[in-house]
């Protein structure tokens, strides 16, 4: 039943258009103000009107003619017939919106209140209401959200302060106790020193010894590695060389490969995949030193922490000790205690240093204005997406894992539009594959929600939107009642 | 904090360094039988014609040696020779072992690219003249006719056919006049001997031994000779041997999937089609087609390449000799006499088949990547268009898009919702095109895999096994799509039922239907792989992606009850490809030598059937700069299929990627295209109907104009358009070659150009050269939408440009753009004429008007009128007797407004589909 009334409807409307139209246009709305917006109108109440780029004048009767008279579109605010036209959707019950003159009378509907579409090609139904509570709606819950975020902001910028306090102390204590350190070590050096002159032949032969055994260790097994890629590169090159002009060549060139490889190679240069695994399996090694030697360090130092009181005192009286060894003879002194405590102490030096320059490494980042990305200092953050898992640390690092390989992503740089971006980059060089000599420098944009963003003037914002958005939806209603 | 989501973008600067793997591709020296081709000396062919008869209407002879034979030699048994005549002036040679003296084997013959048809319009020949030539007692020579003016001649001693024009004797193509005629006949394997070829590792048992074939064709009162692609070279094919030629490949036939190609190489890529056109100064066209499948290799010969041997040819100075080989299969050849060129594509046409007609939305912009990644990326790809008001109308899906690259399937990961998908597309009137290629994943859980490999569906190898290469999946096998059998399966497998999350607006495309073997020699399948009924892969390469795209454009076909026309895009093709569907011109690079060989390679094509071809927009491998983009857009807008597409080591390249101002210059170009819309779909029409290309050499409007020859910087689009591009970076100027008596008239500003002339034209960023030719008439739409679907109800634009006789005249064909329902005559097809100041629409489809099964509410809303004085105020509009006004209007719309102005008629208010008069007051 339904359906059939609307066809009717539909047939009427179409029917009216083509004698109103008088063979001239197929479908010019009947009112000659649509697609306008309300603050334009009076613009377009004259006799003759003006191009919005002044290039010429047209009449009232062009207006929404369905011809394009301006090249600006001017004319056809309510047609399709200028390219650069804008038609403006009153949208009653919700917001009112601008869509290009493309999609009027194309049969898709646009505007809530379906007004685009008056040819009857299409009957939109009026969804401005419903999509009016629905967007009050969603951001009812944003602003809960976002309610929620402030609180959450508050928090961390509480703690971020009492963790600005808590390293500040500390490095204030590690400030004096590098003093009292450096004191000892540079009196032990010279304790050292002395032992040294004395048994300087010896210790010279062993020095030389030890570094050439260090040298080799070194060495050794970069130049494996070395001699292995130019040996792969060889058995490519190889398969590069130019075959013999005999008609029966070739043996050589891809034999030595299973057929499989030889297959793998081939896609290999569409892809890029095959040399892309081994550098990421490069990488991890190297990233896992890097790791391990810093985390051990700092670890250590936090152990240290609780019992900074004590320690001090001990330094001082090792102190006091010392002194009295430098007026001994050499000859009396425990040179095996002198080099344990020497060996200590420097050790707890660099201890020292490190941390030290890790927290004033860590103070010089721009945690934000009120500080409170201070405590993603320690964290990272991770996602799972596909095969590989994304692992983020903000003023450190982007890292890229899959099965048992890592690539870095990039090195934290700092961050970028008002603290809604992380700019990481320098990430890892891969070379796409020895054929192709394709050069892939990594880039990447994550995007990551925190409630540290959740400012007090946005919920503000949201507020007043809301009342904007409950009042059009009053009107909307009482519209509909009339 | 703990809810933490990340949405990652991948930005990938590239630096590509090209490195065509030249060796891994046989040179002519490495390939045995052209490498003895090529050494053959002119004369050499001492088979003469016997037992020259009339028999089934055709002109049968024995090919069989003159001299005595060595006795340690084997017997050369006589070959069978036939000429068949066919109406529309087409030759007919057939040169083949006599299966009547017990072959070793049957040689291969390339079936279902003949159209069926065809061989009803056999002429059937009563009887065959004699004559004898030159006063030579052995130059007797049997004459058949051919056609009115025509005859077909065989010279017995020593062999040779040919085609002449009674009138003065003037021949027009022949074959075996240089006597470089070979055929090897297969024969039994002596105990000493080795057929096996090796290849880079590659071994190929040859079990039939050599059975190649190569002969001379020589084509008269020629300039040049085009054709033959697939390659990327010059659209005039460049001498190849002879005088003046350094060292060169011959031209290769042989589909290969060739990895970064070089752009100007007689190498072969993709695909093949083995027809030759010639054309000269006296305005006149012929035609040579080859109908065979395997590996062939031509010479274009340098004139005086023969010199030394002293053969006497009849005088012509404007003759070029062309030498072709091919490792197996039979001489099946056809001669086209022309004497246009556009006669000689109808008559290549009506033994290969027209293009088929594409849907509307084809014919419209295609935005592809390897890969669009998820759903989530296809939304907001989709939604960025519309932000930025940019048209397209298909979004395409790579190998990514399946679940572990089987056919198919979809990544449940990436892609859960694929019906969804493309509802929420095709609720804008846009459709989708995932990718299926022929290598199936052997992978037992893989349906597909297990139900062809349990019907002994696949390509055996040469033990018998199921033959396993290496592709994107790994392991794969290849369905034998020469089986019509398995074709039949084949394209069931595109039912909706059968391929899941598929929904009437999604389409298809073939790629590395070569086919791509990753670990096979030069990347493709062994020679010594069998198909059906021991056909050997060598006989039949070529043409294994043709039937593929066959195989697939019928499921489409079968997918919508013969109701909905196929849309599916091939990389590889044969000879009659055209009536399956589009191709393009493979991974291309992205520099300013592939956009520039982009011109000929698509003219090639064009002129050999495959209508509706284009090169990737932006270049396919490496990163174009953003000017290079534009000028890509800018010229690809006039391709017949026009898609941009990425690999994905690249930026991403979406046109609103680069700022504004190239943003609205890529939108620029697309919106030409959109505009041109109704103009490119007429010509789609014109090709489906006589074969003539949507784009086309300037020589083929312009037969007599020399200067046109050799330029394949230009083109024409239909008769009324000639475009070219701007190859170079930052340019100033271009020189654009205007040929023709009449004038041409800017697109943009409306300015008119001398024909018959070189331009030295100011270029900007806005627009490449392109112009309208006096005398022709060009329907447009220039209401911008977001889809060509939604502009189905659009009024029309008619641009008029006035010749000196103050005429033109043009065409408008529509439709609905996608059924069959047109071959029932359900289409308008008007005429527009204007003379004496009148503008008359008549109707010139076949159905009379009022009968048409298809009707158009469109009106005509704007009549552009270029070289017309203005001063006019009004028109008057018959039948209704009113009025419209005349004013000075606009050239174009949005950016294509360049600040021309012209004379235009506002608001006739006339139907597209109905008669009617405008007269100028």
């Amino acid at each position: 039943m339904k359906l059939t009334i609307s066809l009717i409807n539909l047939y009427l409307v179409f029917f009216c258009l083509i004698i109103s139209s008088d063979e001239s246009s197929p479908s010019p709305p009947s009112n000659s103000f649509l697609g306008i917006p309300p603050q334009d109108e009076e613009y377009f109440k004259r006799e003759m009107i003006k191009c919005k780029n002044g290039s010429k004048l047209f009449t009232k009767t062009q207006l929404n003619d369905d011809f394009c008279d301006c090249p600006d579109g001017t004319d056809e605010p309510g047609t399709s017939a200028c390219p650069g036209g804008k038609f403006y959707c009153k949208n009653v019950g919700h917001f009112p919106s601008l869509l290009y003159s493309s999609r009027v009378n194309d049969g898709i509907c646009d505007c809530c209140d379906g007004s685009d579409e008056y040819d009857g090609k299409v009957k939109c139904p009026n969804t401005c209401n419903k999509a009016g509570k629905v967007a009050i709606e969603s951001l009812k819950r944003k602003m809960e959200v976002y309610q929620e975020g402030v609180a959450l902001r508050k928090q961390e910028i509480e703690q971020a302060k009492r963790a600005i306090a808590r390293d500040k102390a500390e490095l204030s204590a590690l400030e004096k106790e590098r003093e009292a350190v450096g004191k000892l070590v540079s009196q032990l050096t010279e304790l050292v020193r002395k032992l040294e002159q004395e048994h300087q032949e010896n210790e010279d032969g062993m020095r030389e010894a030890q570094n050439e055994k260090v040298e080799n260790e070194k060495s050794g097994p970069e130049e494996n590695a070395d001699s292995q890629t130019s040996e792969v590169e060889k058995k490519w090159q190889s398969n590069e060389s130019p075959p013999d002009q005999n008609e029966k060549d070739g043996d050589e060139s891809s034999e030595g490969l299973s057929r499989e490889e030889l297959g793998q190679l081939v896609a290999s240069r569409w892809t890029g995949k095959k040399t892309w695994v081994q550098v990421k399996e490069i990488d991890q090694a190297k990233n896992d030193q890097e790791n391990g030697g810093r985390d051990a360090g700092y670890k250590e130092s936090e152990a240290d922490n609780a019992s900074h009181q004590s320690w001090l005192n001990k330094i001082q009286e090792t102190a006091q000790n010392f002194l009295n060894m430098f007026s001994a003879p050499v000859a009396n002194l425990d040179s095996n205690q002198i080099w344990k405590d020497y060996n200590d102490y420097t050790a707890k030096l660099s201890d020292i240093d490190s941390r030290i320059s890790s927290l004033t490494g860590k103070f010089k980042h721009d945690f934000g204005k009120e500080n409170e990305f201070y405590l993603f200092y320690d964290r990272c953050f991770e996602l799972e997406q596909d095969k590989y898992v994304y692992k983020v640390c903000p003023f450190k690092d982007a890292k890229q894992k899959g099965g048992n390989s890592e690539t870095l992503l990039g090195k934290w740089v700092e961050f970028g539009n008002s603290y809604r971006l992380m700019l990481f980059t320098d990430g890892d060089v891969c070379w796409n594959g020895p054929d192709r000599h394709l050069k892939v420098k990594l880039r990447y944009a994550a995007l990551m929600y925190t409630p540290i963003l959740c400012l007090d003037e946005k919920l503000e914002e949201f507020k007043q939107k809301l009342e904007s958005m409950n009042q059009v939806q009053e009107q909307g209603l009482n519209h509909d009642e009339l | 904090m703990k809810r933490i989501a990340f949405f990652f973008l991948l930005f990938l600067a590239s630096q590509t360094v090209h490195s065509w793997k030249k060796d891994e591709f046989r040179a002519c020296d490495q390939t045995p039988f052209c490498k003895r081709a090529r050494f053959r000396k002119p004369g050499s062919c001492t088979l003469i014609a016997t037992d020259v008869s009339i028999s089934d209407g055709d002109l049968t002879a024995k090919l069989v040696p003159k001299a005595q034979q060595d006795h340690d030699q084997d017997p050369i048994k006589p070959l069978t020779l036939s000429v068949s005549v066919y109406q529309d002036g087409i030759l007919r040679l057939k040169i083949d072992e006599d299966p009547s003296l017990d072959p070793p084997k049957k040689r291969f013959q390339v079936p279902d690219v003949i159209l069926p048809e065809f061989e009803s319009k056999k002429l059937w020949l009563q009887s065959a003249s004699t004559e004898k030539l030159d006063g030579n007692i052995a130059g007797l020579s049997s004459v058949v006719y051919l056609s009115d003016g025509y005859e077909a001649v065989l010279r017995h001693d020593p062999f040779e056919v040919y085609v002449r024009e009674k009138a003065g004797n003037r021949r027009v193509v022949s074959l075996n006049s240089h006597g470089l005629f070979d055929f090897e006949q297969l024969r039994v394997k002596k105990e000493d001997e080795d057929w096996e070829e090796r290849f880079r590792g590659h071994t190929d048992t040859r079990p039939y031994g050599p059975q190649s074939i190569s002969f001379d064709v020589s084509f008269y009162e020629s300039d040049f000779v085009y054709g033959i692609p697939e390659h990327a070279s010059s659209f005039a094919l460049k001498p190849t041997r002879g005088p003046g030629v350094e060292e060169s490949e011959p031209y290769r036939l042989f589909n290969l999937d060739v990895f970064e190609y070089v752009h100007d190489s007689p190498f072969g890529i993709y695909g093949s089609i083995p027809f030759m056109v010639s054309h000269g100064k006296s305005g006149k066209s012929s035609g040579f087609f080859w109908l065979n499948a395997a590996e062939m290799q031509i010479d274009v010969l340098a004139k005086g390449w023969d010199a030394e041997d002293g053969i006497l040819m009849p005088i012509d100075q404007n003759r070029i000799d062309t030498f072709w080989m091919t490792e197996a299969g039979i001489v099946d050849t056809f001669f086209f006499i022309g004497p246009g060129p556009k006669d000689v594509v109808k008559q290549y046409m009506s033994v290969t088949g027209l293009p088929a007609m594409p849907q509307l939305f084809s014919t419209a912009y295609h935005q592809c990547r390897w890969n669009y990644r998820d759903e989530e990326d296809v939304e907001n790809v989709d939604s960025k268009f519309d932000e930025h008001d940019i048209p397209y109308d298909v979004l395409w899906l790579d190998i990514e898009h399946t679940d572990g690259k089987r056919y198919f399937t979809w990544d449940k990961l990436l892609f859960p919702h694929p019906e969804e998908m493309q509802r929420k597309l095709a609720a804008k009137g846009r459709h989708m095109v995932t990718i299926v290629d022929p290598h199936i994943k052997r992978d037992d859980s893989f349906d597909l895999h297990k139900d062809a490999s349990q019907r002994g569906y696949y390509v055996k190898d040469a033990t018998g096994k199921d033959f396993d290469g290496w592709c994107w999946p790994g392991s794969s096998s290849y369905p034998d799509v020469l089986n019509p059998e398995i074709r039949s399966w084949w394209s069931e497998k595109f039912s909706y039922k059968n391929y899941v999350g598929s929904t009437p607006s999604l389409y298809i495309w073939n790629d590395m239907n070569e086919p791509s073997v990753f670990n096979g020699p030069e990347v493709t399948m062994p020679r010594d792989v069998l198909h059906l009924g021991g056909v050997e892969h060598r006989e039949l390469h070529n043409a294994y992606g043709y039937y593929f795209h066959m195989a697939t454009a019928d499921g489409l076909v079968k997918r919508g009850d013969g109701k909905d026309r196929p849309f599916v895009l091939s990389r590889a093709f044969f000879a009659g490809s055209q009536r399956y569907g589009a191709v393009w011109t493979g991974d291309n690079s992205a520099d300013w030598d592939h956009l520039r060989v982009s011109v000929p390679m698509i003219l090639s094509l064009g002129l050999t059937g495959m209508s509706f071809s284009g090169a990737d927009v932006g270049g396919f491998f490496g990163n174009p700069e953003p000017e290079l983009l534009v000028r890509w857009y800018q010229l690809g807008a006039y391709y017949p299929f026009f898609r941009g597409h990425a690999h994905h080591d690249t930026k991403r390249r979406e046109p609103w990627l680069f700022g504004e101002r190239n943003t609205a210059l890529m939108r620029d170009a697309i919106r030409i295209r959109y505009t041109l819309l109704p103009y490119f779909y007429t010509l789609f029409r014109e090709a489906n109907v006589t074969g003539v290309p949507v784009v086309r050499p300037l020589w083929m409007e312009f037969p007599s104009d020399e200067a046109a020859f050799s330029n394949d910087e230009a083109f024409m689009v239909g008769n009324s358009l000639l475009v070219q591009g701007i190859y170079e970076t930052r340019a100033k100027h271009a020189s654009v070659y205007l040929p023709g008596k009449e004038s041409w008239y800017d697109l943009r500003t409306g300015t008119a150009y001398k024909g018959g002339k070189t331009h030295k034209l100011e270029v900007s960023e806005e627009s490449i050269p392109a112009f309208q030719r006096a005398g022709t008439i060009v329907p447009r739409k220039d209401r911008f939408r977001r889809s060509s679907t939604q502009m189905m109800h659009d009024p029309f634009t008619l641009v008029i440009a006035l010749n000196t006789f103050q005429e033109a005249e043009g065409e408008l064909y529509l439709d609905d753009g996608k059924s069959f329902d047109f071959k029932q005559g359900a289409y308008i097809h008007r005429r527009f004429v204007f003379s004496n100041g009148h503008l008359t629409s008549s109707n010139v489809a076949s159905s009379p008007l009022g009968n048409s099964k298809f009707s158009s509410d469109c009106i005509i809303e704007r009549i552009i009128i270029l070289g017309y004085t203005p001063g006019a105020k009004t028109a008057l509009v018959e039948p209704g007797n009113h009025k419209a006004e005349i004013e000075l209007g606009p050239l174009g719309f949005g950016g294509q407004h360049g600040g021309g102005a012209a004379v235009t008629i506002r608001k006739p208010g006339v139907r597209v589909a109905e008669d009617w008069k405008i007269k100028i007051l």
